[in-house]
């Protein structure tokens, strides 16, 4: 791998941090508002259920979102805060569909100390200023003129340190918070501020409250006309205002989330850290607070973020498990629920950890995660691709061509499956059996030979018509839909033909002056039975021509340029567009958008889809239509907001392709791979599928072993009712059911921490190694731990041998046919040992201190990689003769480690804990020792994600012969669910990619006025530096959704083409 | 409105009438359009750029007593347009020797 490095998203964040409902696109319009860390999504409620309407990257981790509603305004305007200082007042232009910057800014002040419980930004009901609170003893105001404009900000001295709660009141005169702290002797308040714009300062407020329930940590201001605020507790539940208090007893939890329902403020939903879903009524008469009253309703995802919609529709926002829509019921259902729930938004977030494993054997990776926590814990397995769920196969060599036929045309489904091969063709059809075999002919259908068309009819199968082609001419290319035959025979003639009543009739011919390769008239205008343009491709002149029918008339005729002959053209519509596709002979595709009343062709693009030359045909899956591309990389064609996309089939080579909805297998494929015909259904046609495997606890490690085929797991279960609700495990899972068979259960206090699966020297046997601490509540760091080796024998988990440590064991290896551990500060290395009696033992052999904790370590050859808990990444070399670790150089960096990776002998790739990535590299050709000692930081980047993991492997199959098959690449997975690729680059496409990243920030801006340059510098505590060596994958694929003039601009400021800059982006998108 | 429950706001009826429940262990998948702006009004107006104060709120602190000791001299002054009031007992010493140095 190399220093330069691409990153890019494959999956989006999805965790829900933030969620509110408002009047945000247009006064009618009611909108939820999703911020999901680092994006924001916008939907629109509608009788059909939230419309997912925009997905808005942030140049910025969203800190706070508030929707608000300024003075004289009919529309909602959103608020959004940074964890890096930044904010911004964006605003929906309906006529435009864009959003505008209303404000932005920067809060941050020089000297502070960032709050510990995050940052509060919330912003008065009348409107009058924007309250945050972003470093201890600070409140922060920017304030509102009365024109709604935003004026300069100022600091209120805010006396109480520890807050955990900040709100404004509703209905004061005097825009009014209510804090809530703890103080010094950890006991709970609440207190009021009027805050005076003139003085810049705070007044006392009406009230406050003293001695609260110790696990307060929740306000909810209410509305008019009750007012006041309610403080939610682990235990207690208090309603306070100036002159009322009520409190009742609940049962102990943490409530996580809550969501008002009434515009009244007297019912509101709260969701506990369980997931449960409670229903917190204010009773009152006569606008004064009789009591409090609360109702279990049911189980949700472990909410972080609670919406009331509209008619008991209620949006859950969640960080630990999916995000759900769902109903809430007058009755209850069987199990007492009024919770209904009706959709589920995939969340992988928190990923703790993955693998990369090949599960099909299909030479492709596939991503398995431990996604979620708590109840929510889940295995997902990621893949990328669309699957070919093969329904059968038959040996068949030599395929040529493929058609499937129904048995008259009004029927549901495909009886025939016409193969044509050099010199026959061959009928097979579904028998009673549901077998393939070969038959005669039923069906009316046109058969074309390389010197005549011949029309066959149905029920006598007899030939009723045929058209021959000039002697001495034979037919080389032909094309047909019900109604139309257009052919092409040596000497450039082109013949087109109708299909009446029986009867093949000549209708146009004209001479073209060059041979023709391919030929197209698939119907893309009203009448899906005829076409008025036919799409001709030649040889000679290498073009793509349109011609009218029946007139044969030239229409347009576009040179395609190079030398690569069309193979397939194809007219296809997508989302209303019409395009022209053309195939060429080296694998490459281009295409044009199609207007369909002048066969003009504009905007064309350019990809690499293969090396082979391709064959295209349309196909529909749900109703919609797709176009496969059959070559050595077979591809589906499809289009997702009005652009098109491309997505791998996971096949390794297929030649032909057509539709086959037969009753025994509908809606599935018969596909032509080398010497064999399969019939299969497709996947979804997406990107990305997921699966979901709900563990019901938490999985914390995973890894995978080959030999076994199983997966093992350390995970976690939670009984609140035990004496010790955690109860730690190893479990096996089966590789293929994802079932657990077989279950390790550790002791008491003690945490699964690592897993692997790895063979030592002398030992044929596979063995999953796993790490664990004790953690006792008297002790600040483990001071005991356990590596246990397992060997999978007929399906169960067999202790072979444990070996106790001093410390908890973070990090294990497989070095040298040895187990190199990571305990505590030190390295460790065991050897494993054959005893006198047959089993065998791990033996220290030797280690190596000097590290705070060693979290992370990687090995290749004799280097070890560390990933130190504050001390960056050192790099240590085992010496074989001496038996001995050393130290060979250290990044002296205090950069709090949250992955590490070995890039190449020389480049480590680091994340760290403020979000950011880095490379260093061993500076092997220094001069003198310190030199050599000191690990070079040569790349900074800043992701804007916490990462758990890093794994080297693709989650694309790989061709050696393609060019992105030749770049090495990284898989990361983080809190927020996102899956992320680490491409290291050759370096002139690199400075290439860079050129185009800096032209790309000029065309495409940060939302909210937020810089592109700012966001990804490299940033912790200690430094903010610009980011080099690291290019954002993200901002360049988004070259592929900007208009045409827009990417005019950039290629002029690039001084590449258009059409070149779009296949060298494609080419990227299929990394991941 | 004994239990509760029931009675929910509705701010258009015909939202989620339609909503086909789909088997809800299968995921919702439905993508929006990513929203790269390429229009001038992510810049905010100018004046609409906000920083905080350049000065420090200790510094605010400071000038503010300064000025409201301005403002008490200024009471008491008798060059005071307003009738003169009535030295107050508890006037401090130094407020009545010392002379203001900061003009504002």
């Amino acid at each position: 791998m190399s220093i330069w490095n691409y990153v890019v998203t494959a999956h989006k964040p999805t965790n829900v941090t933030h969620s509110r409902v408002g009047n945000f696109t247009s006064p009618q319009d009611l909108n939820l508002i999703i911020a999901k860390c680092t994006r924001i999504e916008i939907h629109l409620l509608t009788p059909q259920g939230l419309q997912p309407m925009l997905d808005v990257p942030i140049y910025g981790r969203i800190a706070t979102l508030e929707l608000f509603r300024s003075h004289g305004e009919a529309q909602d305007f959103l608020f959004i805060a940074t964890e890096r200082y930044k904010f911004c007042v964006l605003q929906w232009d309906s006529e435009t569909s864009e959003l505008v910057t209303r404000a932005m800014g920067d809060v941050s002040d020089r000297i502070g100390r960032a709050t510990d419980n995050g940052q509060i930004g919330i912003i008065d009901p009348d409107c009058r200023l924007i309250g945050l609170h972003l470093y201890d003893g600070l409140f922060k105001v920017i304030p509102f003129d009365n024109r709604g404009q935003l004026k300069e900000a100022f600091n209120i001295r805010l006396e109480e340190l520890q807050v955990l709660d900040i709100k404004f009141l509703y209905g004061c005169s005097k825009p009014t918070i209510v804090v809530l702290y703890q103080d010094n002797k950890d006991a709970r308040h609440a207190k009021t501020y009027e805050v005076s714009l003139k003085d810049k300062d705070f007044v006392e407020g009406p009230w406050s409250q003293n001695n609260l329930d110790n696990g307060a940590d929740l306000l909810i201001p209410v509305p008019p006309p009750l007012c006041g605020v309610l403080i939610i507790g682990e235990e207690t539940i208090v309603y306070c205002s100036a002159n009322a208090f009520k409190a009742i007893p609940i049962r102990p939890s943490i409530t996580k989330a809550y969501g008002r329902v009434d515009p009244d403020g007297s019912r509101y939903l709260l969701g506990d850290h369980t997931g449960l879903l409670s229903l917190l009524v204010i009773t009152h008469e006569k606008e004064k607070v009789t009591g409090l009253k609360i109702e279990p309703l049911g189980e949700t995802s472990i909410a972080s973020t609670i919406s009331y919609l509209d008619n008991a529709f209620v949006y859950i926002g969640s960080s630990y498990g999916d995000s759900q829509l769902i109903k809430l019921n007058q009755q209850p259902d069987a199990k007492g629920s009024y919770v209904e729930v009706l959709e589920r938004y995939v969340n992988l977030g928190p990923i703790v950890d993955f693998c990369v494993v090949d599960l099909e054997r299909q030479g492709q990776g596939q991503v398995v995660t431990c996604s979620g926590a708590y109840k929510d814990g889940s295995l997902r397995v990621v893949r990328n691709g669309i699957g070919i769920n093969e329904q059968a196969s038959v040996e068949l060599q030599g395929i040529k061509g493929m058609w499937s036929l129904r048995s008259s045309t009004d029927d549901l489904f495909d009886t025939f499956l016409v193969v044509s091969f050099i010199s026959e063709t061959r009928i097979l059809a579904m028998n009673l059996e549901d077998e393939l075999e070969e038959t005669e002919i039923e069906g009316f259908c046109s058969q074309v030979t390389s010197s005549s068309v011949r029309l066959v009819s149905s029920t006598t199968r007899e030939l009723r018509n045929e058209w021959h082609a000039p002697s001495g001419y034979s037919i080389n290319v032909a094309t047909a839909n019900a109604t139309q035959v257009l052919l092409a025979t040596g000497g450039g003639h082109l013949v087109y033909l109708e299909i009446g009543d029986g009867i093949l009739q000549e209708i146009k011919h004209a001479q073209l002056e060059y041979e023709i390769s391919c030929l197209d008239i698939n119907p893309i205008g009203e009448n899906p039975n005829h076409s008025h343009l036919a799409a001709v491709g030649m040889w000679t002149d290498i073009s793509v021509r349109i011609f009218s029918l029946p007139e044969l008339n030239l229409i347009t005729k576009e040179p395609l340029g190079g030398e690569i002959i069309p193979r397939s053209v194809l007219l296809c519509a997508f989302e209303g567009i019409s395009y022209l596709l053309c195939a060429l002979g080296d694998g490459h595709l281009l295409n044009f958008l199609l207007n369909t009343s002048t066969g003009e062709l504009t905007d064309r693009k350019k990809v690499s889809l293969g090396t082979q030359p391709i064959t295209l045909r349309t196909f529909s899956s749900k109703n919609t239509t797709h176009v496969f591309a059959a070559s050595d990389r077979p591809t589906v064609i499809y289009s997702s907001n009005k652009k098109l996309l491309y997505s791998n089939v996971n096949l390794k080579e297929v030649s032909h392709m057509c539709p086959f909805n037969s009753a025994a297998f509908p809606d599935s494929l018969a596909i032509a791979k080398e010497g064999e015909l399969t019939i299969g259904t497709i996947d979804d046609i997406q990107k990305l599928h997921i699966r979901s495997i709900p563990l019901g606890e938490h999985a914390r490690r995973i890894c995978h072993q080959e030999q076994s085929r199983t997966f093992a797991i350390c995970s976690l279960k939670y009984i609140p009712s035990a004496e010790e609700p955690e109860t730690h495990f190893v479990r096996l899972l089966d590789d293929q059911t994802f079932e657990f068979i077989s279950t390790y259960p550790l002791d008491t206090y003690e945490y699964g921490c690592f897993i692997i699966s790895c063979s030592f020297s002398d030992d044929s046997n596979v063995y999953y190694c796993v790490g664990t601490a004790y953690v006792l509540p008297e002790e600040n760091e483990p001071s005991k731990g356990r590596i246990l080796v397992f060997a999978v024998e007929d399906g169960k988990l067999q202790l072979i041998a444990e070996k106790e440590t001093k410390g908890a064991v973070y990090c294990l290896n497989a070095f040298n046919g040895k187990l190199l551990a990571a305990i505590n500060q030190k390295i460790q290395l065991y050897k494993w040992v054959l005893r006198d009696d047959g089993t065998h033992e791990l033996q220290s052999e030797c280690g190596h201190h000097g590290h705070i904790l060693a979290l992370y370590v990687q090995t290749r050859g004799d280097f070890i990689v560390v990933g130190d808990l504050m001390k960056s990444i050192s790099l240590l070399i085992y010496k074989h003769e001496e038996g001995a670790i050393e130290e060979r150089a250290r990044d002296y960096n205090a950069n709090w480690m949250s992955a590490v990776e070995i890039l190449d002998d020389d480049i480590y790739l680091g994340a760290e804990n403020s979000f950011n990535l880095f490379t260093v590299r061993k500076n092997s050709e220094g001069a003198t020792d310190e030199e050599r000692g000191r690990l070079e930081v040569v790349g900074e980047y800043h992701l804007g994600e916490f990462i758990n993991r890093f794994r080297h492997g693709s989650l694309v199959m790989r061709l050696p012969d393609s060019e992105v098959g030749q770049i090495p690449t990284v898989i990361f997975g983080t809190i927020n669910g996102v899956i992320g690729v680490i491409a290291s680059l050759p370096h002139d496409q690199y400075v290439f990619l860079e050129k185009l990243q800096s032209s790309l920030r000029k065309v495409i801006k940060g939302v909210g006025g937020l810089s592109h340059e700012q966001w990804r510098s490299f940033s912790n505590d200690k430094k903010t530096v610009e980011a080099r060596n690291f290019l954002d994958g993200d901002l360049i694929e988004s070259f592929l959704d900007l208009n045409r003039s827009k990417m005019d601009e950039v290629s002029q400021a690039v001084g590449v083409s258009v059409e070149e800059l779009c296949k060298r982006v494609e080419e990227l998108t299929r990394l991941h | 409105m004994d239990s509760g429950l029931g009675n929910w706001p509705s701010y258009d009826p015909h939202n989620f009438s339609q909503l086909r429940t789909s088997d809800p262990s299968r995921s919702s998948k439905m993508a929006p359009a990513t929203y790269h702006p390429t229009h001038n009004r992510v810049v905010p107006p100018a004046d609409q750029v906000i920083n905080t104060e350049a000065k420090h709120i200790l510094l605010r602190e400071i000038y503010r007593r300064a000025e409201e000791k301005i403002d008490l001299i200024a009471a008491t002054s008798p060059l005071q347009l307003t009738p003169k009031r009535a030295a107050s007992d508890n006037l401090t010493p130094e407020h009545g020797s010392k002379q203001p140095r900061v003009s504002t």
